[in-house]
């Protein structure tokens, strides 16, 4: 096996991440959301809706039969509009945006409006017999989290993209020669994703994982996170 | 090439990229596609020459918000529904005719059967319903009653409209869904549905009251009945394409079953709000009932000249 493919398995058990081929030849990662993380957009979701319906059926009272007659319109359209109106348009409902989710089709093109209709009107075969439970249940028997809408429509909720990242590239720690061990691909890969993740973690962590490795660096504490990132910048090119 | 002398390189282009997805308007630069094609390429050197998971995550984020913008949806627009419904909607049924078939059978079968056994033994009606929702039907249908000799107010008239989309919409949907289950959420519905309606008006025209009756639903039954057959074949469409999913795999029948029904609940919904709108302003008005039965002949015919063509040919 080569390591490429060694590496993009390791990923898939480890993150649960989606590899889908686009047209364009190349494949992107995709990372589908989990139950809970969807159950707590439906609730955000959910209070939503029942506010804007308290607010309308609030205003309306006022109005006799004829408020009546609108505020089971303003029902009806709440209920079954909401999710296709919003996830039509963006992809996303205010719920889903707040956890930062949206819908797709499976092969991560943007989901249609034909793929949405047919996901939410199959609500009620995922709300039965009560609570979702039925949805929650076929949820977890595949590995994509896809409820009974889902496969029918053929979409896939997923984690969405952040617009705008942290800048690239590490500090200003520089390393003339090459170091001294030899590393395979995967493993420079990790010593370049310690540098990467070092700004988040603080200094005593930072030495902590470092240690780990102590041995085959000869080196402990600052010495050895120094010598790692130097290590790092190497295999990034700081110096070419 | 090193990691660093690559970002170097590229950095500016990725940075121009990514300020156009930001700031896209309505109409697409011309050099966005262009700028995205480079960056799906930027993705497939950096996964080939493994450069680091940071730099491979953010080329797989260009690549993915650039996807959604270039392949967005057309959005929520009637002018798409209408199409659907124009030209998809007569080769659903068409598509699914055998489903559409034994529906518009078994409902209006059962509806005879149960109007033949209540007209024959009368007292067989309060083996179904109990006594207190017939004296509410009864109250409504009676030629003498308040409901039928008053005029009704404008505002109880919007007060109809909006208990039929909502009930009628309602559970044209909720078969649909429920249908999922292996056909069992739409068929129950529809035949329970069937039944009462034969019950009921074999009921009424044993009290006596059907010119009210049936002068009253002639019109809008045309597309509401015919509907519910719809969308009640439509959901079973679905739940059969679980239970025989035949040379396919199921999550593969299921998806291909929920395309091809799509334009038929589409339809449906769109026969409902039609005969939500004749139930609330045409149906309760105080026209001799001649106006009336002409009405509903005319939709009679053209409902079930649509269903024949479309189920028969694929087009209008």
């Amino acid at each position: 096996m080569d390591i490429n493919k060694k590496v993009m398995m390791q990923y898939q058990g480890l993150d649960n991440k989606f590899f889908i081929k686009l047209p364009e030849g190349v494949s992107i990662n995709l990372v589908p959301a989990g139950i809970v993380v969807r159950s707590c957009a439906y609730l955000y979701d959910f209070f939503i809706r029942a506010l804007v319906f308290a607010l309308i059926a609030a205003a309306l009272s006022f109005l006799g039969d004829a408020g009546q007659g609108l505020i089971l319109i303003a029902y009806f359209v709440i209920t079954w509009g909401y999710y296709i109106a919003f996830e039509a348009k963006s992809g996303t409902t205010p719920g889903k945006k707040k956890f930062n989710l949206k819908v797709v089709q499976d092969n991560g093109l943007p989901a249609t409006l034909s793929n949405i209709i047919i996901r939410n009107l199959l609500r009620p075969a995922d709300a039965f017999p009560f609570g979702y439970c039925l949805g929650i249940a076929t949820m977890s028997f595949s590995k994509s989290y896809k409820r009974i809408g889902d496969w029918s429509a053929g979409t896939l909720v997923i984690y969405q993209e952040q617009k705008i990242k942290s800048a690239l590239a590490g500090d200003n720690i520089s390393q003339e020669d090459a170091p001294s061990i030899e590393l395979a691909i995967d493993e420079q890969q990790a010593v370049v994703e310690f540098l990467e993740r070092s700004k988040k973690l603080s200094i005593a962590r930072q030495e902590e994982l470092a240690n780990i490795l102590s041995e085959a660096l000869n080196a402990k504490d600052e010495a050895a996170t120094h010598k790692l990132k130097s290590m790092a910048n190497f295999y990034l090119g700081q110096k070419i | 090439m090193k990691q660093n002398q690559f970002v170097q390189q590229n950095e500016a282009r990725w940075q121009q990229f990514e300020q156009l997805s930001i700031n896209l308007k309505d109409d697409m630069p011309a050099e966005f596609p262009i700028l995205y094609r480079q960056v799906c390429n930027d993705l497939a050197t950096a996964r080939t020459r493994h450069y680091s998971p940071s730099l491979i995550a953010k080329l797989n984020d260009f690549v993915s918000v650039g996807q959604s913008i270039l392949y967005q949806g057309e959005g929520i627009q009637i002018s798409s529904l209408i199409r659907l419904f124009k030209y998809n909607f007569f080769r659903a049924l068409f598509e699914n005719r055998y489903y559409l078939w034994i529906s518009f059978g078994a409902f209006y079968g059962l509806a005879l059967a149960a109007f033949a056994w209540v007209k024959i033994d009368p007292d067989a009606v309060y083996y179904f319903l109990d006594v207190g929702s017939i004296k509410d039907i009864e109250s409504m249908y009676d030629p003498a009653s308040s409901v039928q000799m008053d005029e009704r107010e404008s505002g109880s008239t919007v007060l109809m409209f909006g208990v039929y989309i909502y009930n009628n919409i309602g559970i044209a949907f909720q078969m649909f869904g429920g249908g999922a289950l292996f056909g069992i959420g739409a068929i129950l519905p529809l035949l329970f549905n069937s039944f009462y309606f034969g019950a009921i008006s074999a009921h009424i025209v044993n009290v006596g009251y059907e010119s009210t009756f049936f002068s009253f639903v002639v019109t809008h039954g045309s597309f509401e009945l015919t509907a519910i057959t719809i969308a009640g074949a439509a959901g079973a469409k679905i739940g059969f394409s679980l239970l025989m999913p035949g040379q396919y795999s199921r999550a593969h029948a299921i998806k291909a079953a929920g395309s091809t029904v799509l334009p038929l609940i589409v339809g449906a919904f769109i026969m409902l709000v039609i005969a939500a709108v004749i139930e609330a302003f045409w149906s309760p008005l105080h026209i001799p009932n001649t106006f009336k039965y002409c009405a509903g002949a005319v939709c009679w015919f053209y409902v079930l000249f649509i269903f024949y063509r479309g189920t028969r040919y694929g087009h209008s």
